[in-house]
C-alpha cells in the first residue's frame, strides 16, 4: 500500500472509532440506545475476540490446508483456564508463553 | 472560608486524582498490551510516525492489532477500516451507558471524554457508579487520561523495541494470549459462549477474499448468540 494510502486508512479508522465513542455522549445525547442494537453490541466483543484468536492457533492460513498447531492449542486452552480463574493478564501471558516454549522444547 | 465554587473545584480535583490512582491495579495488563500493539504495528512495516498515529488516533488495542495484521497481509484499505471499526463497535454501548453522567460537561469536555473512552476506563467508572459514589465524571476523566498517557508510552516502547525480539520466541503468540485474557471474563453465560465459539469457528473455516474472514466471523458469532437467545429465551442469564 502506498505511504499516503496507509495514512488515509489510519486516519479513517481513527475517525470511525471516534464516532463510536462520541455517539451517545455527544452526537445523540438525547437518544436512548435501541434495545435490538444493545443486544447486537453485547455479543460483538466475544465474537470478535474469538475470531481474532482462533486463526492464530493454526499452523497455516485459514481455509482448506490449515491444521491446528498442537502446542499453541494446548497453551491457549491453559491460558483460557488461567484467565478465567485469576483474571490476571500478566499471569495469562506469562504462563501461556511458558507453556508454549516448554512444549516446543520437549516436542 | 472557602466559597461553594472552591469546594466544587476541590471535589472535582479529588475525584480526578482518585481516578488516576485507580489505574494502578490495571498496569500489569495495560503496559504489556500497549507494547504488543506498538510492536505489531512496527512489525507490519508501518513507519514510526504511522505506528504512533495508530496508537493515538485509534487508541484501541484490539483494533490496532487487527489493523496491523491486515496491513501486513495486504488487505485493501476499506477492509482494514471496516474490520477495525467493527472491533470497536462496543464503544457505542459504553458511550450510551456513560452519557447521562456527562450531561454536566460542556461540548469540548464531552468530546475529550469520548476520545479517551476505553474498556478499562468504562469498566472501573461503571463499578464506581454502581457503588453509588459521587463525582463519576471527574473520576472518569482522571482514569481515562492517565490510561491514555500510559498507553502512549508503552506503545512507543513497543514500536522502538519490538524489532529487537528474536522471531524464535514466538512473541506473536502474546497477541493471542492478550486477547484470551480479555475474552475469558466475558464468557459468563451460554449466549456469550455461543458467540465466541461461532465467531472463532467461522474465522478458522472461512477463506474469504480480501481478508473479510474476521468481519464475516463477527457477524456469524453475533447471529449465533441472537439465534440461541431467540430459541431458548428462558434460561437466558445475560445482562
Amino acid at each position: 500500500m502506498a505511504e499516503i494510502a496507509v495514512w488515509g486508512v489510519i486516519a479513517a479508522l481513527g475517525a470511525a472509532t471516534f464516532a463510536t465513542r462520541l455517539s451517545f455522549i455527544a452526537l445523540f445525547a438525547q437518544t436512548e440506545l435501541p434495545r435490538w442494537l444493545r443486544r447486537v453490541l453485547y455479543y460483538v466483543p466475544p465474537a470478535v475476540l474469538a475470531a481474532i484468536v482462533a486463526p492464530q492457533l493454526l499452523s497455516g492460513a485459514p481455509g482448506q490446508h490449515a491444521a491446528p498447531d498442537a502446542p499453541r492449542v494446548v497453551a491457549a486452552l491453559l491460558a483460557l483456564a488461567i484467565a478465567w480463574r485469576t483474571r490476571s493478564t500478566l499471569l495469562t501471558i506469562g504462563l501461556g508463553m511458558a507453556a508454549l516454549w516448554g512444549m516446543r522444547a520437549l516436542l | 472560608m472557602p466559597s461553594p465554587n472552591d469546594e466544587d473545584r476541590l471535589a472535582r480535583r479529588s475525584a480526578f486524582l482518585a481516578g488516576a490512582r485507580a489505574c494502578l491495579p490495571l498496569l500489569p495488563g495495560i503496559l504489556p498490551f500497549g507494547m504488543v500493539c506498538g510492536a505489531a504495528a512496527a512489525g507490519a512495516g508501518l513507519s514510526l510516525g504511522q505506528s504512533f498515529a495508530l496508537s493515538w488516533l485509534v487508541f484501541a488495542g484490539s483494533s490496532q492489532i487487527v489493523a496491523a495484521q491486515l496491513f501486513a497481509s495486504g488487505a485493501p484499505g476499506w477492509v482494514i477500516i471496516a474490520t477495525g471499526w467493527a472491533v470497536n463497535l462496543r464503544f457505542m454501548m459504553y458511550s450510551a451507558a456513560l452519557a447521562p453522567h456527562f450531561r454536566g460537561f460542556s461540548g469540548p469536555r464531552r468530546w475529550l471524554a469520548a476520545y479517551l473512552l476505553t474498556d478499562q476506563a468504562f469498566a472501573v467508572t461503571l463499578a464506581r457508579i454502581l457503588d453509588g459514589r459521587p463525582g463519576a465524571s471527574w473520576f472518569y476523566l482522571g482514569i481515562a487520561a492517565t490510561l491514555w498517557l500510559l498507553w502512549q508510552i508503552s506503545s512507543l516502547a513497543g514500536i522502538l523495541l519490538g524489532a529487537l525480539i528474536p522471531q524464535s520466541w514466538s512473541v506473536d503468540f502474546v497477541v493471542a494470549l492478550t486477547f484470551i485474557g480479555v475474552l475469558a471474563p466475558l464468557l459468563r453465560d451460554r449466549n456469550m459462549i455461543a458467540a465466541a465459539v461461532a465467531g472463532g469457528g467461522a474465522a478458522v473455516l472461512l477463506d474469504l477474499p480480501m481478508k473479510l474472514n474476521l468481519m464475516a466471523a463477527a457477524v456469524a458469532g453475533v447471529a449465533a448468540a441472537l439465534l440461541l437467545e431467540k430459541l431458548w429465551p428462558k434460561s437466558q442469564s445475560g445482562a
